[in-house]
């Protein structure tokens, strides 16, 4: 992802949700003569999460512009802002080349569902790119997708995570992502063999 | 980014309705194995086959892992066996026969299939000695499958070589009665059969393919049948195109795992991708049946009137679904409808619903033919080559594959049941009306010219 100008900043907003929230926060901006480089919205259990990369062809202070997108704010009811400027390429935690797979997870709902699975992950140095969980019924399903090291053996990892599911009375799935582009989208791989991995993908994707 | 209800549809797929790669099947050229002694021929097919299938289980176990769909038979197709035996006589396709059996098990393939010839037009020596072999060879190995390919739009019906496989078939059956004429089930006669079929008793490694390649059958019916319910509890207004549509895009899906896995396994052992075969291949899991299918398309009794527009509504709706989904579609690609392996037609068959008459129509609109059909155990072998001529007609008539894998059960009449296990499941011995009655035609013998190819009603 290329940014518009040299300086980017990340934005997150978080409000109750309504109409009108990515209209004033996308007006603040642009009064700050910015751009939104990208963008991804979240709504979940009546509530709004807003991540923004944006980027000004002048330095500004971060504190300076989350104060004009709060000030944008015309319904009275506020929402809270946090402005971080981007790091470079080269900060972002080096990752091992990896492949992306998803782990699904279904069974009754327990306080530490989550923190369950995650710390396996966290432990194997097993990175988690997007994340979903609700009720369904009777049974909570959490559905993560996840960067894998190439060096570890599937098997194995879902050998343990069966085994975590098991304890928990959860049905525990990892499968590699390209079984679901394959059956759902026009093309059948997510990335076309012997092209770069996402951790690789990424990191060359936001620089200044 | 994956979105949440597309992965949550596909766990459905694979996990609730079960979707599984039905079979891997490695398909390999045997040609140069060809040699003057048949110690020396058993011994360069044993090492090719060692050399080129013996990580064949290990690679398909682990990208059915992978992905969490498991690869459930792994087979192994070679040339026409008639090609490599040329010059040798019955004892060397026995020997043939046995080594093939044991390096099929030592690398742990369920099925090694192309013991074959090829008599469309005419009966080689060579060929001979394959057919001649057949009763000892099935009776006395355990992973070997055999075809002969009696029929070709080109050539028309090879009469004398259906006469000839109408004994050879009585033969097998004899010398497996002590598994109610097991043997026979290895066997298919066939009407223009596929260079690139997965599946066995039928799979070999025909002329024009690569010298190995992996060729794939992807799952059976009971995911088209659990997608077809679900739509009709939520929706009482569905026509048959709706249905169709839902069939299409089931199959789309499934053969998408087939390409998916397919395509990783051959890069894996370093060899072509070959082709997904679309058939839906029951097996006699209870909901794992065409004929399922058929009662949830709203056939009451499988081998009412309905039956034949319903399967083939069912077979074109899944070539729409898997052509598009798969540009490297081949095999036999349609619906079986082996009665012994699918539950739901041999209950059909037992209740007296299911006539092999309806059956023969029912093979003229999908593929593959009369399967795993059990016939009492005395009848004639014009009789029985009669029922193959049938079929192969049907075949050559519509420019398709049809097939015979038919068992007459020694000892048995019609309204026996007879237990194979596993997946051959079980099946009543149908009733031949009109048995004895072909018997001049098929002595006629000779070849039953190729048919127009224009004019075509």
């Amino acid at each position: 992802m290329l940014c518009r100008f040299p300086n980017s900043y990340v934005v997150n907003v978080v409000a109750d949700d309504r109409p009108g929230i990515v209209a004033a926060v996308s007006k603040a901006i642009e009064q700050l003569g910015g751009n939104i480089d990208a963008c991804s919205q979240t709504v979940l259990g009546g509530y709004f999460t807003l991540i923004m990369i944006v980027s000004f062809p002048e330095q500004l202070d971060p504190e300076a512009i989350a104060e004009s997108i709060k000030k944008a704010d015309t319904s009275g009811r506020g929402y809270d802002v946090v402005v971080r400027p981007t790091i470079s390429p080269d900060e972002f935690v080096d990752r091992p080349e990896s492949d992306r797979f998803v782990i699904t997870a279904f069974g009754k709902d327990q306080p530490g569902i989550v923190r369950r699975f995650s710390e396996y992950l966290a432990g194997k140095d097993i990175n988690i790119v997007d994340l979903y969980g609700d009720h369904s019924g009777d049974e909570f399903v959490l559905i993560g997708q996840l960067e894998i090291p190439k060096s570890w053996d599937i098997r194995m990892l879902q050998a343990d995570l069966e085994q975590i599911g098991q304890e928990l009375g959860f049905t525990v799935k990892l499968q590699h992502e390209n079984i679901f582009v394959a059956t759902n989208q026009l093309r059948l791989y997510a990335t076309p063999p012997g092209q770069t991995s996402h951790a690789a993908h990424r990191r060359d994707s936001v620089h200044h | 980014m994956l979105r949440t209800d597309e992965i949550l549809s596909t766990i459905e797929m694979l996990h609730a309705e079960h979707l599984d790669v039905r079979a891997v099947t490695l398909a390999l050229n045997v040609e140069d194995c060809a040699a003057p002694s048949v110690e020396l021929l058993c011994r360069k097919l044993r090492n090719k086959i060692l050399s080129r299938a013996s990580r064949l289980v290990e690679v398909c176990d682990r990208v059915g892992a992978k992905y969490g769909i498991p690869v459930i038979n792994k087979r192994l197709a070679i040339s026409p066996i008639a090609t490599v035996l040329a010059g040798h006589g019955q004892t060397a396709a026995l020997q043939v026969a046995k080594t093939l059996d044991s390096v099929a098990k030592e690398i742990g393939v369920d099925f090694v299939g192309g013991f074959t010839a090829l008599v469309h037009k005419g009966i080689t020596p060579a060929d001979a000695v394959v057919i001649r072999s057949l009763p000892e060879v099935l009776s006395q190995t355990e992973r070997v499958c055999a075809s002969v390919n009696v029929a070709s739009r080109h050539a028309g019906i090879n009469m004398d070589a259906v006469h000839e496989m109408g004994h050879v078939i009585l033969e097998i059956a004899e010398a497996t009665a002590d598994r109610h004429g097991f043997g026979c089930a290895k066997l298919v006669v066939f009407a223009n059969i596929p260079e690139d079929n997965p599946f066995m008793a039928g799979a070999y490694m025909g002329p024009g393919e690569p010298e190995a390649a992996v060729n794939i059958g992807v799952s059976g019916p009971g995911v088209v049948c659990s997608a077809l319910k679900r739509r009709l509890a939520i929706d009482n207004t569905l026509t048959l195109g709706d249905l169709a549509e839902e069939i299409k895009i089931t199959s789309f899906r499934v053969t998408r795992v087939g390409e998916l896995i397919g395509r990783e396994v051959a890069a894996e052992l370093g060899v072509a991708f070959g082709i997904v075969d679309l058939s839906l291949a029951p097996t006699p899991t209870v909901g794992d049946s065409v004929g399922e299918i058929l009662r949830t398309l709203g056939i009451a009794k499988i081998g009412a009137p309905g039956s034949t527009a319903a399967i083939a509504m069912l077979t074109d709706a899944v070539k729409k679904g898997g052509l598009f989904a798969s540009s490297s579609v081949g095999g036999l690609s349609g619906a079986f409808i082996p009665v012994c392996e699918d539950a739901a037609l041999a209950d059909a068959a037992g209740a007296g619903h299911l006539v092999i008459e309806k059956l023969e129509a029912m093979t003229a609109v999908c593929s593959v033919g009369l399967d795993m059909i059990l016939l009492p155990g005395d009848t004639p072998p014009e009789t029985i080559a009669a029922l193959i001529a049938d079929e192969m007609a049907i075949g050559v008539i519509n420019d398709k594959t049809t097939a015979a894998r038919l068992i007459p059960v020694p000892g048995a009449k019609a309204g026996d049941w007879v237990h194979f296990g596993g997946l051959f499941g079980s099946a009543p011995v149908m009733e031949i009306r009109n048995a004895g009655a072909s018997a001049q035609f098929v002595h006629f013998g000779g070849r039953i010219p190729a048919p127009l190819q224009s004019l075509k009603n």
